[in-house]
């Protein structure tokens, strides 16, 4: 094209292009807004939508493995365990429930949204809700904390747990003993017995109130 | 004409006021700044002197065109700021002299000048079309001059600032 | 106008005040309604919603603004020349201002009715460039000066051709006056500068095509001149922050807003007034009289609001070469073109 030729095209190109653009913004100016007046008009979320987390405590088994699977540590768990003359009851998925659960807390500042925490669950009690809106002025009022117990509750729980330890570390003493008069008088009969009945429901001294960091 | 001379005064103030900070002032850009209000009050004296065509033409060219262009030329200059603007006197001797012929001329012109300052004087006429009759009949040598004067200039600038094409 | 408030109030300072404060109960309720209008625009062009809590559908929006910013802070930079700094934005709104006195608001009104109107508008609006320019230089920013320098060579640029599509409805009309260039287009549509005014046939046929093309020229140009997109390079948000009035907030802020809204009027006004028979009817006789004067020129005055607006929203920015080769490779040729062709065609 010649020069001439060119300067009139782009003039041309100019007002062509820029009347193309215009048609089409005003196309849009009848068209209905995309977005959506947020607070009071909400999207409705995707039926697996991952936001807050919710614990429904009263079927927590406190088996601590939705602690373990988080990738952040948002989780913190604390367990006591049950004696075996309490009826701590049962989840509702029928399974028998040993410990006591004093402390359940989550740091949903922490939370990445992952929702690791939610499949180990045996007895899904972890779930994920679709509340998105829970932002606060102080960071501490983002740590939830799940545990219904009471100070005294977890005071009685723990005298509990220490009483039947004594008893049971009496009893494991007296079987010991008793166990020590058995080998001197009949070895090798009855000793291998008295170990595993007794290893179950005797833990280690420092298994009551196993912390987490 | 309570309000004509309220204008007057008005105008006078400004222009000369204005001017004094041009001459004054420490700062370039300050004294740049001050000549716009120089301008814009002789402007006004002008429409007091019934030359809207002058005046509106002193806002144009000396307010759009030369204020803009000091400005561009105060701004573009390094060290605007801190460049120490002297305001002592040195070589008196000559500058009297020519003081005293420029003052003498001025004095004369207002001397020789038949001063319109009744109220007779007051009422517009159209000037525009006058003054464009003018420059094309009577004036039209000295309009020429001026208009080739520009373009002289115009074609002299686009020479010096139109970079060689190395071909 | 002033002739009827001398008849009440005599002549004094007094009324000469009135008139002049007379655009400003135009200006102030224009520009809330001009800033809604924009948002609005914007909103609806990206398919957003924009305000829609204050007031229904958020129109009362710009009258918060204007509160929120008559109680905010007046910050001034430590290093800023101050006074210049305080100064500009006033410059910048006594410029527009000044213009709107020559503006035929209607066959009753106009601010001040002098013979030399369009040569009046077009130089006051000089006053803006300095404006602009004190205030870059005052903020000792260098975006603000930036944009300042930006904008002064963009306004000087296109001052050209604005001239020069003034001096063909001059031609056509033999008149520098708006009021009379108004009164010159009535009596109709087809009378109308766009359309060649009120010609004979012949002329006015051979007239039409170069007055439509400087009516465009005219229009564009204008937009340039109030520095609004397209041609916004002296406030290119993404390269210069804001341009010259970065450093400026509250109702400092506030008074530069105003100006440029007032400034998009002036410009329409112009364009309305010299080509679009200013507060004509477009029905001959029928609805005209003042009042409904006052009514046709805000009513085409707002249709070139709302159409700077659409491009606004609609066309990136030009480059700086780009824009300096519009003003000086397009428009004044072409308007050069066309003050010879008119000329001819009216002489012959």
């Amino acid at each position: 094209m010649s020069e001439v030729k060119i300067y009139f095209n782009n003039i041309w190109l100019a007002f062509y292009t820029a009347a193309v653009g215009m048609r089409r913004t005003f196309l849009h100016l009848f068209t209905p807004a995309v977005t959506i007046q947020y607070p009071d008009v909400k999207l409705k979320l995707p039926e697996r939508a991952r936001n807050r987390l919710y614990v429904n405590i009263d079927d927590c088994i406190g088996c601590d493995q939705c602690s373990m699977a988080c990738p952040v540590d948002c989780i913190t768990i604390q367990t006591i365990k049950g004696t075996p003359d309490q009826d701590l009851g049962t989840t509702s998925t029928g399974q028998k429930k040993r410990l006591h659960v004093p402390l359940f807390d989550i740091d949903i500042a922490k939370c990445c949204y992952c929702g690791l925490c939610v499949y180990p669950c045996p007895t899904e009690c972890i779930v994920m809700t679709d509340v998105y809106e829970f932002s606060e002025y102080d960071r501490s009022n983002l740590i939830y904390r799940y545990s219904i117990m009471t100070p005294q509750d977890i005071e009685q729980a723990k005298e509990k747990l220490k009483k039947s330890e004594e008893e049971a570390a009496a009893k494991k003493a007296a079987a010991a003993t008793a166990a020590a008069a058995a080998k001197l008088a009949a070895p090798a009969t009855s000793a291998p017995a008295a170990p595993a009945k007794t290893e179950p429901i005797n833990p280690s001294p420092d298994a009551p109130g196993q912390a987490k960091s | 004409m309570v309000l004509y001379n309220l204008a007057f005064y008005f105008f006078s103030l400004i222009t000369l006021a204005s001017a004094s900070v041009v001459v004054f002032s420490k700062n370039i850009v300050h004294s740049a700044f001050a000549l716009l209000f120089t301008f814009f009050g002789v402007a006004g004296l002008y429409v007091l002197m019934m030359a809207d065509f002058l005046a509106i033409t002193q806002i144009l060219i000396y307010i759009g065109g030369i204020m803009v262009l000091i400005l561009f030329g105060v701004m573009l200059t390094n060290r605007t700021i801190d460049v120490q603007i002297r305001t002592g006197s040195i070589q008196t001797f000559p500058a009297m002299l020519i003081v005293a012929a420029l003052a003498g001329t001025l004095v004369g012109i207002f001397w020789s000048t038949d001063w319109k300052i009744s109220p007779t004087a007051i009422g517009f006429e159209k000037t525009a079309p006058e003054i464009g009759k003018m420059l094309l009949t009577n004036y039209l040598l000295p309009f020429e001059i001026a208009s080739i004067v520009l373009l002289v200039a115009l074609i002299g600038a686009a020479m010096i600032a139109r970079r060689e094409k190395k071909a | 106008m002033i002739e009827l408030l001398k008849s009440f109030l005599g002549d004094s300072l007094f009324v000469y005040l009135i008139a002049a404060a007379l655009p400003m109960l135009f200006i102030l309720p224009y520009a809330l309604v001009a800033v809604l209008l924009e948002m609005k625009m914007a909103a609806h062009i990206q398919d957003r919603l924009a305000y829609m809590y204050t007031g229904w559908h958020g129109v009362l929006q710009p009258v918060a603004d204007i509160l929120k910013l008559l109680q905010k802070e007046n910050t001034v930079p430590h290093v800023a020349d101050k006074f210049l700094f305080a100064l500009a934005p006033y410059l910048i709104f006594i410029g527009t201002y000044a213009g709107f006195a020559a503006i035929p608001f209607s066959s009753a009104y106009i601010g001040s009715n002098i013979d030399l109107g369009v040569f009046y508008i077009v130089a006051v609006s000089s006053l803006v460039v300095i404006g602009i320019i004190m205030a870059g230089w005052a903020s000792n920013n260098k975006w603000s000066l930036f944009g300042a320098m930006r904008s002064a060579a963009q306004i000087v640029s296109y001052e050209v051709p604005t001239a020069l599509a003034l001096v063909v409805a001059v031609m056509i009309t033999g008149s520098l006056n708006l009021q009379d260039i108004a009164k010159f287009q009535a009596g109709g549509i087809q009378n109308w500068l766009v359309f060649g005014g009120p010609l004979p046939l012949l002329q006015k046929i051979l007239i039409m095509p170069f007055t439509f093309i400087t009516f465009i020229i005219l229009f564009l140009a204008g937009i340039a001149e109030v520095n609004r997109t397209p041609f916004d390079l002296a406030e290119a948000e993404s390269e210069l922050v804001q341009g010259y009035n970065t450093e400026y907030s509250g109702m400092k802020f506030a008074i530069f807003y105003l100006a440029e809204y007032a400034n998009m009027f002036l410009v329409s006004a112009i364009v309305v007034t010299l080509f679009l028979g200013g507060w004509a009817s477009p029905f001959g006789n029928a609805l005209s009289g003042p009042l409904w004067g006052f009514f046709w020129f805000v009513a085409k005055g707002m249709f070139f609001i709302f159409v700077q607006i659409w491009i606004r929203w609609t066309l990136p920015r030009l480059r700086v070469d780009q824009l300096m080769y519009t003003s000086w490779k397009v428009m004044t040729p072409f308007l050069f073109v066309c003050i010879f062709a008119i000329g001819l065609i009216l002489v012959l």
